[in-house]
This record gives structure tokens, C-alpha cells and sequence, in this order.
């Protein structure tokens, strides 16, 4: 899931607590785990939510407030690209599958929503077909039909208009989808232009792929097949009067400031699993002062803080120092890694031994307290997916876990292996606006420089970082600059939604690349393809762990750590658990008490 | 007077073009110079791991691929003839004046802009008053008391309140009354119409943060003219036709010596309608500065080159104000 | 004497500063009938301007004044500060040096008149204007309805330092202090302001007292003349006495000092040699002595014993100085004549010649 890290303010309160780090409940540095002992449902204590679902409720009434440091990039369905914005979204409008609402590695899994059932592959693994239950009505009392689920993907063609939403559908459809422009400009067939998708009926939707793949229920998941009307679609403008089939809609939205959501009467919860109507107002509060946020959480006057990226420093003392408020917090991994990455096209990493020996050098440890220790930061990584994403599986090619401060005899061996006894220079990029990465480049630097690898540091802001800069290969080669710094959240928590845009060498592009290591690896590929093509779940997810044991091999990941959020629920919030669907809080079924 | 300000009208737009101007070339040399295209620079209005044709579709909407003096004259016809978007399946009219649309979000940038300017008007003027009345006073009170504790006790706290940054005395205000003593609890603004109480229970924190230093500023400003003015010989004067000392001070010393506070405060007004940044950003109230800080994190050229103007505006008819106003107040100075 | 208006008795003003007590005034007497006009002389820091700030008031809470200050009877030394500004601007007046700083250059020169006017008399506001225009008639303003809303500025020189005097006499005052009046202006001008001052004086029937370093001036219109150096009285006398018989050294030295008509282009004039003596520290003995060229004649008195002011062989004419009677004559004579003397002291002290 695409977690977009809206740092901009928040940087300005993001301090690496290290004391922190080392004073927190689990002792030493490496990390602590993340299962607690399962309470009884219900029951409030430290990390009960990551497993279930505390303070239970089906009391209706009162106003949800959600505050948010940010602002979303948009609310309609069809043009976002926050994992946030796709969890609140299931609130006013329904795409054809969603996942199940369950606390914990319950929460992956795919369930039909508008849908009747996962879609059914035939063709080869070329055709999805999925059927709409009857019954859905959009807010102003309109059947949904299939026509509007595949207008709703045909719009999202148009990038000039809608530019924010993933490309998938782009990149996966057949039939006419790499010439098709969006109904907009396509006005023929009664806007239904895109012959890759068929509408034989009112309640039928039949996706025709170029070539097998087998996530695409993970890509049914998305908002952007979340039906539009037709004749209510306004373009840039259907953010502000959007239609809604969830359990609320839109009753007001100041672009930017806040929006209000009221009932939807036209909901029926028999049709809808994905969501609760709970609340009989929610208020969502934007850009707000991050310390802000966490202050009105504590004091109860908000109930979620829509980032769900957890607490800034400040808070996090507080919460952390002072048992009842601890009992009131989880710190789940939150599905998103760290890393820097080693550029294969820069010498001299072209040689693999070479690239090994920083990832021996690397003393994680430090870089685990740059990143704000086992709670603020994560846990020590061994691997480029975490654990809770499908298809991990665990092991530890360069003793990251077992020697956290790095093995620098080792480092020394493959450096001789690489001909390169007595080090080299090279460049390490990161984004100079979070102090994060500042503080992991100088650990790297350092940790590097015992070994003799001279590095200089690059910082660029975060806004260009990819277009620019790391994501421009021939940037990289050109200013010797051998290692970059960065991060990933999955669009959807398997191997592939983690490992495809990092590791596929059909992924590198010379502009706003993020397969930074430039990692071509012909069995890599392969894997992928291979993957594509296997329904089968639980076989296809042994083989992203073949793909993460392999890029590791090929060291052009370096771990820094599994991402770790300490997140807060004050007491007034209800039906709270952390759910590695998108590795949030699960927003659809929040609800609230005068508590 | 008439010919004046005329002359000065039309230097302000001259000047508001060069501002522009200066805004475009920043925007867009700056990058170039660092070896940027234009697809790189499109890139960044695109959602993650964008196609290369998503790419080149938001390359044309926004038109990132012409030439720059076709831009910048898209831009100006839009401020003057307004200007037509592509916004789906219609071609939305921005009338003008058009500072196009945001990058972002696709939405016109002009109507975003002002239903920011009430929250930056609210904060600026009800601060601007506070200060002025505080700061003058005070000002005035320790020239006639020159030397004496008071004196030095309050030009000491001015000398605190403009050493001071914003972000230091707002963030403490913050702390204290808003979080650790509940008395301004949840500090968000409401406007006006809505709640006038409301309105300015909120904004008392925010205002009496930015009067602090620009108070402690004009009480030192009022203090030394105050103390020039009143050693002029037209002061002697007065006293020698035997006015009360009240009228010498409140009639001949201190109109004179509020002259050039005036000018000041108007300059300072002006600027601080283009956006109290810090202040808003501490206080999270979304204002032009708020909204010039998005856009500038955002690398949102309509937007920031909508706020500079404005911005710029402000600060010119400010100029103009002032300049008007001396010749009222001064009448060695006419036009 | 019955007619005398103003009487001052051993008046000193001290102000007290961080280096020291400055001896501003430091013990100054003399009187002034009605209708009279004494010119008080002497160079910058004699004591001139405190003196009149003084009469008037005008000092702020740091001045030390002790002595008398009699104007009609009523002691203004020991009177309350609402008394005498009661009195400032209605019974005494002053005008000063610069009529452009003077005057407040925001308001116009009829509404500063009716300020004046309206200080100290009930009346409506077009009374007071009526008053106004008539007083700038009598200074002697072209126009006067139209320029009674005119700026000071946009005055000449002249005009100004008249609308000034329109101003002080707006309450009819029975004394007026000019300080400097024509100083800022030039020489024609200087002229008109003088016998307009004339003028009024015998018109309103007011003392004046008129301070200032220009002796031309003081001999055009003063009846008595007190010099003064160092901030005390050196000389004082009748216009005639001063000019005919001057008795002090130091009124030689201004004399002297001034181009005359009647003597040879080509002859030199003598300047008094050195400086004005520090106020704080002031020369023991006679304050002039460091610069008198005569001292050594009076055997070191002058360096120890501080000369009284005593009447001369002329009655009404006072003089401070150890210089017998003979002495001063005879030097007189040959200063007159036009003998520069032969010896000027070198390496004089503070209150003497710059070295």
C-alpha cells in the first residue's frame, strides 16, 4: 500500500528520541516484538490492538473527529494515492473487493465488497469477471450498475485531469488501454470506450488483462473501482461533490481545512461488509500542527489521527512514561520498510562483493537509533519485506540481527574479494528534510569510513528526491553517488504490492525510478513473471520470499529497519484495531462514546 | 494628489508584473540551471510510479512543455481575460482574475486564496490593533518617564519580545495556556460571521503572540521619537504659551512623533496581509501564510505565484496608503 | 520703583549632571520697569537663554533655581508651576530664535494663535480667529484672512518670525522676551523685525527683554543693557552708558570684536582670545580672568577674589571688576583709539585661549 509520508510540517517535530529508544519496555535495541499477549477482546493494554479489537461497541451516536497534520490528495475514489485516504474512503464509496475488517494478518484478506464474490479467472489468466450485488444505490437513490465501476476505471486514464491515483489498469489492461485517453476526451460509445473492459450487463464487469496476473484482486481493491455516475462526474471537481455509496456522505468539504460526513441513508449494511455507520457525524480536521493532533487526542477532543503514522516526539514521552496512557497505545509494524539502496550501475558496486561489504559494514544498530530507536523507529530489518507482509519469510543473509553492530572483519574480506582492499569513495543521497535520514546517512558514513569506504553526503528536498535526483539513474552514475536512502509501503501487502517497483528490472525508468539499486536480475524477473501466473495463493506467496532472498543476495537493499508506529486510541474511540490490510487503524468500522 | 496616485497605480502593476515575472524565473530557471526537464519537473504532479504516458498527459495539461513565455502569457491573459480549463468532461471559465489552477489539486487557485485571506486579515488586524495600542503607549509612557524603573523595566521586555522569535513565544504560549492550563483549549479559527465570540477567543493566543514583538518594536520606536519630538523647539513653544503639559504631549508632542509610526505600521500591516507565516504555521491557522508554506512544499507554481502576488499587492497599496496618508498627517509633505 | 515690572534677585539655576553641576545662572540681578527694553548680551553659554527660561518657567524638573523672580510683586521662583503657566503666554510671552522649528509645522499658523489665545481666554472659536487675523495684520502680513490658514512653511523667514510675534502678543503680555529673535534671519529682514518689535512694544505697552549676541541689535533698540559671561553680570547700564563708557574688559572685547564704520577697512579687529569657560568648573576668582588681557594688572586678585558688581562714577552703571576706576579709563582710551595691546597671554587654562 502506498504510504505517502507527508512529512512537510511534522518534520519540524520529528526528533530521533534515543533515550527513548533505549528506555522502552523491551529492553535492548534490537527490537521488540510484536505480538503481546493476546488479551481478551476488548481488554485496553499496550499493543492489545495490533491482535484485537479493543473497546468493542455498536453504540450509534456522536461525532467521529478525525484531526490530519495533512490534507488528503484527494477524496475522490478515483484520484488518490494515500494508504489513509483508501482506508477512510471505504467510508463513502465501495470498490469491488476491500478487506475483511478483522484486527492483525486477519486483516489481509481480500473480501468482495460491491462485488459478489473474488473475481473468477478464465482465459489463461487473461480475463477477471466479477458480478455487482444488487441492491447498491448511490446516495441520491440511483442503482449502481456495472457501467459505472468501469467508467470509474476510464476516467482514471485521463492523468491530465486525475493525476494522482496508481497506474495499474494503465499498465495491466489489454484491448485499447495504451492508446485509450479517458472519457473525457474519448466521448464514443456512450463514454464506454475502453474495449478492455466489458459491461455485458448491468451487474457484470469483465476485465481483459495483456498477460496473467494473479493480484489482480488486490487491484479490484483499489478506490478507483469504486462506481461513478456518469452524469455526476465533474472532473477535477467530483472531490467536492462526491457521490457516495458507503455509510456516510459528504455534507461538506472545505478544500484543505475540513470536512463534515453525515449518514447515508441509502446504505444498507446487510449489502456492505466493509464498513460500520456508527457515528451519526464524522469531522475531519486538515493540516493541522502535528503537536497539535496529539494533544487533542489525549485530551479526547479528536478521536483519530488520520496519518497513522503515529505520535511526534513529544507525545510519545509522555504516553510512554505514564502506564494508563501506555495501556491506551499500540506500536504495530506498520507494513513500511526503510532502506538505502546500492546503486548496481555505479562503480564500483557493479561487482556484487563490493555491495556486500556495506552491508556488512552497516552497523544497524545505530542506524536503528537514527531511525528513533524500537518504538519511534522499528525493528532491526534482515530482509526488503517485513514481517507483515505475505510472503515473508525470515532469514539473515548478513548477520543484521545477529551481529547488529556490523561485522567489519567480513566487510574487509569482500572488499578484498571485489579488489578493492582499501576502500573507494562514493556518494550516499538522502532527503536533507527528514532528520531521519540525516542522522542514518552520518551513522553510514561513519560505520562506512571504519572500513575505508570514503562517502560524501548528498541531501536533496524530499519533493524532487525521486524525480530528480535518486530516481534519476543517470543523476546517480553521473555524481558517483553509490548508495541513496529511502523508503517503501506496499500498494496492496503481498510480495508483489512490496517487491515489484524495488526489484523488477522491467520497473526501471530514467525518471522517478524506484528500483534505485538498478537491480536487472534476469532471475528476478523471471520470478515475477512466474508469480504472475499462479491462482494459487499460498504458492504464490512462497515465491516473493524466493524473490526477497534472491535481491538480498544480490545486496542492492540494505535494511534499515521494519517500520514501527506508536499510535494512540483515546477512550472515546470504539471497534479500534490495527489491521494489516493497509497497515492502519481500521477506519471504516470506528465509532464513538462519550468515554 | 489625483495625479499622484495615479502615477503610483500604474507603477503597481508595473511592479506587480516584475514581480511575476521574477516568481516564473525562479520557479522555472532555477531547476533548468540544476539540469531539470521538463518531464522530471511534470513528474512531480503525478502520483507514484506514474506511467511515462500519465507523465506526458499531465506534461501537456499543465502545459509544462512550452515555451516559458507562453506560459507566462497564459498567465497573464489569465489574471486579465480569466482563462479556460480542461477539468473533465467540461472546460470549466475561471474568470478573472485567474491565477490558474493548482497542480495539486486541479482546483482554481484564486477562490482558495481568499477564503484564506479572512483567517490572515482576522489575525493580522486584530493583532495590528493590540500592538499599536499597546506598544504606543508604552512607548510614550517611558519617554515622559525616561529613566525611571518603569522605563527600563519596559524597554527591557521590548528588547525580550523582539529578540525573541515567533515560533518561541508561540509555541510557549501554546503550552501553557492552550495545553498545560486549558484556558484557550483547541485553538482553531472561527470566523467572523459565524461566532464573533468564538472568533476572537480563539485568535487571542495567535494575537497576542504576533503583537508581542511587533509591540515591543513600536514601543521602542515610540519611546526615541517621542523623546526627539519632545526636545523640538515648536514643544518649547507650546509650553511657553502656557499650555497644560497633558496638551503639549498629547496634541503637539505626540502627533508629531506618531507620523513616522504610522508609516511603519502601514508597511508592517501590508506585509503581514501578505501571510503571518510563522505565526499561522504555530498555530495551525489557514491563512496566506499556511497556504504559502503548501505551496512552496508542494512546488505548486499557480499557487505560489498566486499568494506572491497578492502578497505583493498588499504590500504595495500599503506603501501607497502610507505615502497618502503622510501628506495627510505631515503637511510639509503634498503632492 | 513703582513702574518696575520684573525683578530679578540673585538667580541661579543649577542643573545637576552626570559630570557635574553646571552653573548655568549663578547669581544674576537686575530689574525692568514698563515699557522699557533691556538687551541682555554675551556669547553662547553666558547664561543668556537660561535666564529668560527661567523668568518664564520653562525649565524642566532637573533645573535647581533659587533666588527671586518678582514680576509685578509675585515671586514666580517660589510660585506653584500651575501659577506660572497661568501666567506663561499671558502676562509674559517669549519668541524665539527659529520661527520655522518653533512653530509646529502640522498645524496651521491661525489655529496656533488661537491655541494661544484660547489658553487663557474664554472664547468662541471665531472670536479667537477674528483676534488672530487681526494680530497677523498688526505684524504686519499681507492677506492676513487667507494666510491665518496657511502651514508655517509656507512662510518666508520673516513672515514667520512675524506670525511668532503675533502669536506671544496674542494675550496682550505685559513683558516679552525676544531670545535671538533675528538671528535666523537675514539682514534686511532683521530690520523689519526689529522695528516691528519697536513698534508693538509702544503700541501694547509691554516690557521687553531682548537676548542676543548681536550688540547692533541690543544698540537699536534696548534702553538698558546687561552683559552677562559665565552666568553672571559682568556689566550693566543705559544703552548710552554701555556704548559711551563701557567699564568691563569683556564688553571692550565684544566691542572690539565688531567691524565698525567709522575705522579703516584694513584695520584689524581683535577678537576676545580663547573660549567660553566650562560652566562646571568654573575659573576661580573672576571667570574672565583666563581671558582678560588686564588681570595682571589687579596684582592676583583676579585669580582669587571673585569681583562684585558695583556701581561706577555713572549712576545706574554697575560693573564686576577689580580694575580701578583709572585703570579702566586709560585702557578703554587706548583700545578706542584703535591700539591693539601689546601682549596677548599664551598657554591660557580652561576658560581661556584653545591650545
Amino acid at each position: 500500500m502506498m504510504r505517502r509520508r507527508t512529512f512537510g510540517l511534522a518534520a519540524l517535530g520529528a526528533v530521533a528520541a534515543l533515550a527513548l529508544g533505549a528506555c522502552s519496555s523491551s529492553g535492548s535495541g534490537s527490537g521488540s516484538s510484536t505480538s503481546s499477549p493476546t488479551s481478551s477482546t476488548g481488554a485496553v493494554a499496550f499493543n492489545a490492538g495490533i491482535t484485537s479489537v479493543v473497546n468493542p461497541s455498536t453504540k450509534t451516536g456522536g461525532t467521529l473527529t478525525f484531526d490530519w497534520r495533512s490534507a488528503p490528495d484527494s477524496f475522490d475514489p478515483g484520484n488518490t494515492y494515500y494508504a489513509s485516504d483508501w482506508d477512510f474512503a471505504r467510508l463513502y464509496s465501495t470498490a469491488l473487493m476491500t478487506y475483511k475488517n478483522c484486527p492483525g494478518a486477519c486483516g489481509k484478506t481480500l473480501i468482495p465488497a460491491l462485488a459478489t464474490a473474488p473475481g473468477t479467472v478464465s482465459n489463461n489468466g487473461l480475463t477477471w469477471t466479477y458480478h455487482i450485488k444488487s441492491g447498491y444505490k448511490f446516495q441520491d437513490g440511483t442503482p449502481v450498475t456495472s457501467q459505472d465501476v468501469k467508467y470509474a476505471v476510464e476516467r482514471t486514464f485521463d492523468r491530465g485531469v486525475l493525476t494522482n491515483g496508481p497506474s495499474y489498469f494503465q499498465v495491466l489492461l489489454g484491448g485499447n488501454a495504451a492508446s485509450y485517453p479517458g472519457p473525457y476526451k474519448d466521448r464514443s460509445k456512450n463514454l464506454m470506450g475502453l474495449t478492455a473492459i466489458d459491461t455485458p450487463d448491468a451487474s457484470t464487469i469483465v476485465f481483459h488483462l495483456k498477460a496473467p496476473f494473479s493480484d489482480f484482486d488486490y487491484v479490484a481493491a483499489i478506490p478507483q473501482t469504486a462506481p461513478i455516475p456518469p452524469d455526476k462526474d465533474t472532473g477535477t471537481s467530483y472531490q467536492t461533490h462526491i457521490m457516495s455509496t458507503g455509510p456516510y456522505e459528504f455534507q461538506s468539504y472545505q478544500l484543505n481545512k475540513s470536512a463534515v460526513l453525515v449518514p447515508n441513508p441509502q446504505w444498507k449494511a446487510s449489502l456492505d461488509p466493509s464498513a460500520t455507520q456508527l457515528a451519526s457525524k464524522i469531522v475531519v480536521n486538515m493540516t493541522m500542527n502535528p503537536n497539535d493532533v496529539d494533544n487533542r487526542l489525549l485530551a479526547g477532543d479528536a478521536q483519530i489521527d488520520f496519518a497513522g503514522t503515529g505520535v511526534q516526539a513529544a507525545a510519545r514521552a509522555k504516553i510512554l512514561s505514564n502506564p494508563s496512557l501506555k495501556a491506551q497505545s499500540d506500536d504495530p509494524l506498520t507494513g513500511f520498510g526503510w532502506f538505502f539502496y546500492i546503486d548496481s550501475q555505479v562503480a564500483p558496486f557493479t561487482n556484487v562483493a563490493c555491495r556486500r561489504a556495506v552491508e556488512y559494514a552497516t552497523n544497524h544498530l545505530n542506524m536503528q537509533n537514527a531511525y528513533g530507536g524500537p518504538v519511534a523507529g522499528g525493528q532491526i530489518g534482515t530482509t526488503v519485506m517485513p514481517p507483515t507482509i505475505s510472503g515473508y519469510t525470515s532469514f539473515d543473509l548478513y548477520e543484521a540481527a545477529s551481529k547488529p553492530q556490523g561485522d567489519a572483519a567480513k566487510a574487509k574480506q569482500e572488499l578484498q574479494a571485489c579488489n578493492q582492499p582499501s576502500g573507494f569513495s562514493t556518494g550516499i543521497a538522502y532527503r536533507s528534510d527528514r532528520p531521519t535520514e540525516t542522522q542514518g546517512a552520518q551513522a553510514l558514513q561513519q560505520a562506512l569510513s571504519a572500513v575505508g569506504i570514503k562517502t560524501t553526503l548528498h541531501g536533496y528536498p524530499t519533493a524532487t528526491y525521486y524525480t530528480n535526483f535518486a530516481g534519476v539513474p543517470k543523476y546517480m552514475s553521473s555524481h558517483n553517488i553509490g548508495i541513496a536512502f529511502g523508503g517503501w509501503g506496499p500498494d496492496w501487502p503481498d510480495g508483489y504490492g512490496f517487491l515489484d517497483e524495488l526489484t523488477n528490472g522491467n520497473t526501471i525508468v530514467p525518471a522517478g525510478n524506484t528500483n534505485i539499486g538498478m537491480l536487472n536480475d534476469p532471475v528476478v524477473n523471471n520470478l515475477f513473471t512466474k508469480a504472475a501466473g499462479i491462482t494459487n495463493a499460498t504458492e504464490r506467496n512462497a515465491i516473493w520470499g524466493q524473490i526477497d532472498h534472491q535481491v538480498m543476495s544480490d545486496a542492492v537493499i540494505v535494511p534499515i529497519v521494519y517500520a514501527k508506529a506508536l499510535i494512540y486510541r483515546p477512550a472515546s474511540l470504539t471497534n479500534v484495531y490495527f489491521s494489516q490490510g493497509y497497515s492502519l487503524n481500521n477506519y471504516a468500522v470506528s465509532g464513538v462514546t462519550g468515554g | 494628489m489625483i495625479n499622484f496616485i495615479i502615477r503610483r497605480l500604474i507603477g503597481t502593476v508595473f511592479l506587480l508584473i516584475v514581480v511575476s515575472l521574477v516568481t516564473f524565473a525562479i520557479f522555472f530557471l532555477i531547476p533548468r540551471l540544476a539540469g531539470q526537464n521538463t518531464y522530471q519537473l511534470a513528474a512531480q504532479y503525478v502520483g507514484r510510479n506514474p506511467t511515462r504516458q500519465a507523465v506526458l498527459q499531465v506534461e501537456q495539461q499543465l502545459g509544462l512543455a512550452d515555451p516559458l513565455y507562453l506560459q507566462y502569457g497564459r498567465f497573464l491573459r489569465g489574471i486579465v481575460l480569466g482563462a479556460h480549463y480542461r477539468s473533465g468532461p467540461s472546460v470549466t471559465y475561471c474568470p478573472p482574475p485567474c491565477f490558474g489552477y493548482s497542480f495539486r489539486s486541479q482546483l482554481p487557485v484564486w477562490p482558495q486564496m481568499m477564503s484564506d485571506v479572512p483567517v490572515t486579515l482576522s489575525l493580522a488586524i486584530g493583532a495590528s490593533v493590540l500592538w499599536l495600542i499597546g506598544g504606543v503607549s508604552i512607548g510614550v509612557l517611558s519617554a515622559l518617564r525616561k529613566g525611571t524603573l518603569f522605563d527600563r523595566f519596559s524597554m527591557g521586555i521590548a528588547l525580550a519580545g523582539v529578540s525573541l522569535p515567533i515560533f518561541f513565544t508561540g509555541l510557549i504560549a501554546l503550552e501553557l495556556f492552550s495545553y498545560k492550563w486549558p484556558i484557550f483549549p483547541n485553538v482553531q479559527f472561527v470566523p467572523f460571521t459565524q461566532n464573533p465570540v468564538e472568533w476572537a477567543r480563539n485568535l487571542i493566543l495567535p494575537w497576542i503572540t504576533l503583537a508581542f514583538l511587533y509591540a515591543a518594536l513600536y514601543a521602542r520606536l515610540t519611546r526615541a521619537g517621542m523623546l526627539e519630538t519632545m526636545s523640538e523647539d515648536y514643544i518649547r513653544t507650546a509650553r511657553a504659551k502656557g499650555l497644560p503639559e497633558r496638551k503639549v504631549v498629547a496634541k503637539h508632542g505626540l502627533r508629531a512623533a506618531l507620523t513616522p509610526i504610522v508609516t511603519i505600521f502601514g508597511m508592517d500591516l501590508g506585509l503581514l496581509l501578505g501571510g503571518a507565516i510563522i505565526t499561522e504555521v504555530t498555530f495551525s491557522l489557514h491563512g496566506l501564510g499556511f497556504f504559502t508554506v503548501q505551496a512552496v512544499n508542494n512546488q505548486d507554481l499557480p499557487e505560489i505565484l498566486g499568494v506572491t502576488m497578492l502578497a505583493a499587492f498588499f504590500i504595495v497599496i500599503a506603501n501607497l496608503v502610507v505615502d497618502i496618508l503622510y501628506a495627510v498627517l505631515d503637511p510639509r509633505v503634498r503632492y | 520703583m513703582p513702574d518696575t515690572l520684573l525683578e530679578v534677585e540673585d538667580l541661579r539655576i543649577h542643573f545637576p549632571t552626570q559630570d557635574g553641576l553646571v552653573k548655568s545662572v549663578d547669581g544674576v540681578s537686575f530689574s525692568l520697569e514698563r515699557g522699557r527694553t533691556l538687551g541682555i548680551v554675551g556669547e553662547s553659554g553666558s547664561g543668556k537663554s537660561v535666564t529668560s527660561l527661567g523668568i518664564m518657567g520653562l525649565h524642566g524638573g532637573s533645573a535647581r533655581i533659587s533666588g527671586h523672580i518678582r514680576l509685578d510683586g509675585e515671586d514666580l521662583v517660589a510660585a506653584s508651576a500651575t501659577r506660572v503657566r497661568e501666567l506663561r503666554g499671558d502676562k509674559m510671552a517669549m519668541i524665539f530664535q527659529d520661527p520655522l522649528s518653533s512653530l509646529h509645522p502640522y498645524f496651521t499658523v491661525g489655529s496656533q494663535i488661537i491655541e494661544a489665545y484660547r489658553i487663557h481666554n474664554d472664547v468662541s472659536k471665531n472670536a479667537a480667529r477674528k483676534h488672530a487675523i487681526d494680530l497677523l495684520g498688526r505684524v504686519g502680513i499681507p492677506q492676513p484672512s487667507v494666510r491665518v490658514d496657511d502651514h508655517p512653511h509656507q512662510f518666508s523667514g520673516g513672515m514667520r518670525q512675524r506670525a511668532m510675534i503675533a502669536m506671544a502678543l496674542s494675550c496682550d503680555p505685559e513683558l516679552l522676551i525676544a531670545d535671538e529673535p533675528t538671528t535666523a534671519l537675514d539682514v534686511t529682514v532683521q530690520a523689519q523685525i526689529l522695528d516691528l518689535i519697536s513698534d508693538l512694544q509702544s503700541e501694547f505697552g509691554s516690557a521687553v527683554i531682548m537676548i542676543t549676541h548681536d550688540l547692533g541689535v541690543v544698540a537699536e533698540l534696548s534702553d538698558d543693557i546687561l552683559v552677562m559671561y559665565a552666568g553672571r553680570v559682568v556689566e550693566y547700564g543705559s544703552a548710552a552708558q554701555i556704548f559711551g563708557r563701557p567699564s568691563h574688559p569683556y564688553t571692550w572685547g565684544l566691542l572690539s570684536s565688531m567691524p565698525r564704520l567709522d575705522r579703516e577697512r584694513t584695520s584689524r579687529l581683535v577678537p576676545i582670545p580663547g573660549t567660553p569657560p566650562s560652566l562646571i568648573r568654573v575659573p576661580a576668582g573672576c571667570p574672565f580672568h583666563p581671558r582678560c588681557r588686564y588681570g595682571h594688572l589687579n596684582g592676583g586678585r583676579s585669580e582669587t577674589e571673585v569681583p562684585q558688581l558695583r556701581e561706577t562714577e555713572d549712576t545706574g552703571h554697575l560693573v564686576a571688576c577689580h580694575l580701578t576706576a583709572a585703570e579702566r579709563a586709560k585702557q578703554w582710551g587706548l583700545l578706542s583709539a584703535g591700539n591693539v595691546p601689546d601682549h596677548d597671554k599664551e598657554a591660557v587654562p580652561q576658560g581661556g585661549v584653545e591650545t
